[in-house]
């Protein structure tokens, strides 16, 4: 009698991530990108949805991939969270998977820091490994500011140094 | 008014919230006109009236101890020794935030002010012997003219008590129940004394008087001792008084009922009494006023100010709900563009094509009707300013007592309308540049006379339109801001050097009264010199994208001008090109486009510069940095300006002009300020409207000898700067 989470899969680089599928709204092609200047490279820009203007954050980016190519099978996965939508470029996403609740592990310690404070946990279907996402912590404007600004320090004090 | 009693009780309670608001606004008013003409009898008769009404309405809605208060005060305005009493204007004042507070407590359900001091200071009032002509309220009355004591006799012993108690607001219904064809009843019920539940009993009786038509009243109020012995109801209906009474009399809980015809269903002989009575003892009052007490009865039948009249042709919204229409609006608006897109690319391709002048037609008719929608929906939020200004009166007297200070108020342009939204933001700002005008600006009255003015000073408050936005105005004639004094002191603080502080233009240094922590008083009072106010002012109408302005002169006054947008929602914008991005700035920051060689760009203390004609303006690259010195590249610089300065902007290509529904970025996700906001324009491209303070500000953040190419590439991104492969110390400079 264990509960079933149901979650989206998704491709980044190599591996394969899940968020719930109660957060998501739709995923949609990657249309034009407006680039918002300023911002952590990893956020790609504000795209409109269909009237409204939603953020769009780049998973390659933001998992540390240096060259994201634009590929044709990219997708933006649409994400609700906190009542505001947000965008996730992804390599592709393909897949709604059933875990049960007792076979998703909690993160080694090591995930607690760094770019990828935002994992929830391991989930195994079948002898594959999906990396379950926290919205809030992928979306969460501290993480974003820290990371920004610390990437902002970095390269003054490269520019600097020189 | 079929609802539950209790629901109808709660709408009731939000109506007189929002109403109690402007009997308390209208108070201070009136009593500051009292402080004025201290002995005015027509202002203390008006301030009862307010009071009166206030009384009333809190009372329908089971607000005790507001009522009684009310009742208290009344009371004391009704006896002329007090009503001349010198300290009247005083308690008013006193009354009125006391008023206020319980509101604010009855609405938010905490605890409700003490309010003993003030009834002791009434009671004062009341005891204060002047000319021991005390008469009591209900002695006088002159009975032909006014219509309460003749409703009195026609009405018989019971009911007379309380008869006088009707509010302007019961009237109001009375009469117009009257004039749709109903009887309006006055139904006393006394209760049975030996009733085991004279309250629940109550509710029986109000629930079989609703069954047969409106209830316009009901006295006692719920809480009262009273109530548990009689009720009495006004009610409009169609039913004979017979009826209304064999419906009332229930069994163990009504020991008798009496039924009276307050008012026949229309041409019935009575109906124009209520506006014969005010018509008669209007002009009656002054003649009466040196002999006579003024009546009681007179008070209650006048009606309050025009608020319960304006009532009837008024609509209280939500503003979420309006703002709901104004954003399908926006949407329609960009929908418009679509189309509009659609039909270009339409002609294009069928050039020969018949349908193209119907769709034509059809599109500028849309577009004007469009036109004409947005801007009534915008009229909706529009209100005018004196909304705000009437505020002032009361704070510019209490700020000008505690600075020990003589000071005239004078407003003008209050028909000015402005957005809801902003006209709410303003308040604030408003607020400390009038405190500031004050307490810095006017001098005390010994000093103004030794310099030869007059010992009030005189504050100005102004409001009007120009183009497309409206301009409030605070102006002083007080000392003036010692341009000098700000310099030493940005030096002192740190801010400049006292080079750069000599070479300052005026207007430069006076903007350092911005900066927050900046202040030149010499001492921090109660009101003012901390140095929080102006800081506060700039980052509201920054938020608002909107400017300040100060011009000053020592020793004539000072002027802050506000220049605010008409809307929040919709502006008009100039897009152009920057590395193949669209941007967008509001147009009214533009002044005018031109176009320069490479060559005319010059390289002053590591700043680029442009002379144009006369003036030398410091440019901003927004895209790439200057190319190695191809002079005959051409340019776009857009002349713009930000609080009060020029700036050129060298951007790389013009769009054109379009008006743009401001849609926000999630500011959560970026954290940057360059951008105050998005839009979606026709053909689906999302464009970002910039920020111009802020762009202006990351320039001029940078000390000079940081600069090197500073001023270019703010709107590159990393991507960008890989692409161009920049040097780092372009990159590090974001």
């Amino acid at each position: 009698m264990s509960r079933e989470l149901h979650i989206v899969g998704f491709q980044v680089g190599r591996e394969t991530y899940g968020v719930p599928i109660t957060s998501l709204h739709e995923i949609v092609r990657v249309p034009e990108i407006t680039a918002v200047p300023d911002a952590p490279d990893y956020l790609e820009g504000v795209i409109n949805l269909r009237g409204k203007i939603v953020s769009v954050m780049d998973l390659r980016k933001r998992f540390g991939e240096k060259q994201a190519s634009v590929k044709r099978n990219n997708r933006i996965l649409v994400v609700e969270h906190a009542g505001r939508l947000a965008g996730l470029i992804v390599d592709s996403a393909s897949e709604v998977l059933k875990i049960p609740a007792d076979a998703v592990e909690a993160p080694p310690a090591v995930f607690q820091e760094g770019g990828l404070n935002c994992v929830t946990g391991l989930g195994k279907v079948s002898g594959r490994l999906i990396v379950l996402l926290d919205m809030s912590k992928l979306l969460a404007p501290a993480s974003l500011v820290s990371k920004g600004e610390s990437e902002d320090k970095k390269t003054a004090a490269k520019a600097g140094a020189r | 008014m079929t609802n539950s009693p209790d629901e109808r009780g709660a709408e009731l309670r939000e109506l007189f919230y929002e109403t109690s608001q402007e009997l308390v606004q209208a108070l201070n008013e009136e009593a500051l006109k009292l402080e004025k003409d201290p002995g005015d009898e027509e202002i203390v008769r008006s301030i009862r009236r307010t009071v009166h009404t206030l009384k009333g309405d809190s009372a329908a809605c089971g607000l005790r101890e507001l009522s009684e208060l009310a009742h208290q005060f009344e009371d004391a305005l009704s006896l002329e020794s007090a009503a001349s009493h010198a300290a009247v204007a005083e308690i008013a004042f006193a009354t009125a935030d006391i008023f206020s507070e319980m509101i604010a407590a009855y609405h938010s359900g905490t605890k409700l002010p003490a309010t003993k001091t003030l009834s002791k200071k009434i009671q004062e009032l009341t005891a204060a012997p002047k000319n021991g002509k005390t008469r009591g309220k209900k002695t006088a009355g002159k009975t032909a003219k006014s219509k309460e004591p003749a409703e009195k006799a026609s009405l018989g012993k019971s009911s007379s008590k309380a008869a006088d108690q009707w509010t302007e607001y019961e009237r109001l219904a009375m009469s117009k129940a009257q004039a749709s064809g109903q009887d309006v009843l006055h139904v006393v019920t006394k209760i049975d004394p030996h009733c085991a539940m004279p309250i629940a009993g109550r509710q029986l009786v109000h629930n079989a008087i609703g069954t047969m038509g409106p209830v316009i009243a009901v006295r006692p109020d719920a809480k009262s001792p009273a109530a548990a012995k009689f009720i009495e109801f006004v009610v409009a209906t169609v039913q004979t008084p017979e009826q209304i009474a064999a419906k009332c009399k229930i069994p163990t809980i009504v020991e008798e009922v009496t039924v009276e015809v307050l008012l026949r269903a229309s041409a019935a002989p009575q109906p124009a009494a209520l506006e014969a009575s005010t018509e008669i003892n209007e002009p009656d009052t002054p003649a009466a006023s040196d002999t006579a007490a003024p009546e009681q009865s007179a008070v209650a039948t006048l009606p309050a100010g025009s608020v319960p009249m304006q009532q009837e042709n008024l609509l209280r919204v939500e503003a979420g709900r309006i703002d709901n229409v104004l954003n399908l609006v926006g949407e329609l608006i960009i929908g418009k563009s679509m189309l509009q897109q659609a039909l270009n690319e339409f002609s294009k391709r069928f050039p020969k094509e018949a349908l193209r002048g119907k769709f034509a037609d059809a599109m500028a008719f849309q577009a004007r009707v469009l036109n004409d929608l947005q801007r009534s929906v915008m009229k909706i939020r529009m209100v005018p300013v004196d909304q705000l200004f009437r505020r002032f009166p009361r704070m510019v007297r209490d700020v000008a007592r505690q600075c020990g200070r003589e000071v005239e108020l004078s407003v003008s342009g209050q028909d000015t309308d402005l957005d809801k939204g902003i006209l709410d933001a303003i308040a604030e700002p408003l607020t400390h540049l009038v405190r500031n005008a004050i307490s810095h600006g006017i001098e005390s009255p010994e000093e103004r006379r030794k310099l030869g003015k007059p010992g009030q000073g005189i504050v100005r408050l102004n409001a009007y339109h120009q183009g497309n936005q409206v301009i409030v105005e605070v102006t002083d004639d007080g000392r003036g801001i010692d341009v000098a004094k700000i310099r030493t002191k940005a030096f002192e603080l740190g801010l400049t050097t006292p080079e750069e502080a000599s070479k300052m233009s005026e207007l430069e240094a006076l903007n350092f009264i911005f900066r927050p922590g900046f202040s030149t008083a010499e001492q921090v009072t109660e009101v003012s010199g901390r140095g929080v106010g102006m800081d506060v002012v700039q980052s509201v109408l920054h938020r608002l994208k909107a400017s300040i302005s100060v011009d000053t002169r020592l020793g004539q006054g000072t002027t802050f001008r506000l220049k605010l947008p008409l809307t929040l929602a919709i502006i008009k914008a100039l897009l152009f090109w920057v590395e193949q991005r669209l941007y967008a700035i509001p147009l009214n920051a533009v002044l005018e486009i031109a176009r320069t060689f490479e060559a005319e760009v010059h390289q002053v203390d590591n700043y680029e510069v442009l002379q144009l004609r006369n003036q030398v303006l410091p440019l901003l690259r927004l895209g790439r940095p200057a190319p190695e010195r191809d002079v005959k590249t051409k340019l776009f610089v857009l002349i713009i300006t930000v609080s009060e300065k020029k700036y050129g902007l060298i951007v790389d290509g013009l769009e054109g002009e379009e008006e743009l529904v401001i849609k926000a970025l999630d500011d959560q996700t970026f954290s940057t300020d360059l951008v105050s906001g998005a839009s979606i324009l026709g053909d689906g491209r999302v464009v970002l409207i910039l920020n111009l303070p802020a762009v202006v500000e990351h320039v001029a953040r940078l000390r000079p000898q940081e600069m090197g190419h500073a001023n270019s590439g703010l709107l590159l991104t990393h991507t960008d700067r890989m692409r161009l492969a920049l040097t780092p110390e372009v990159g590090g400079q974001v």
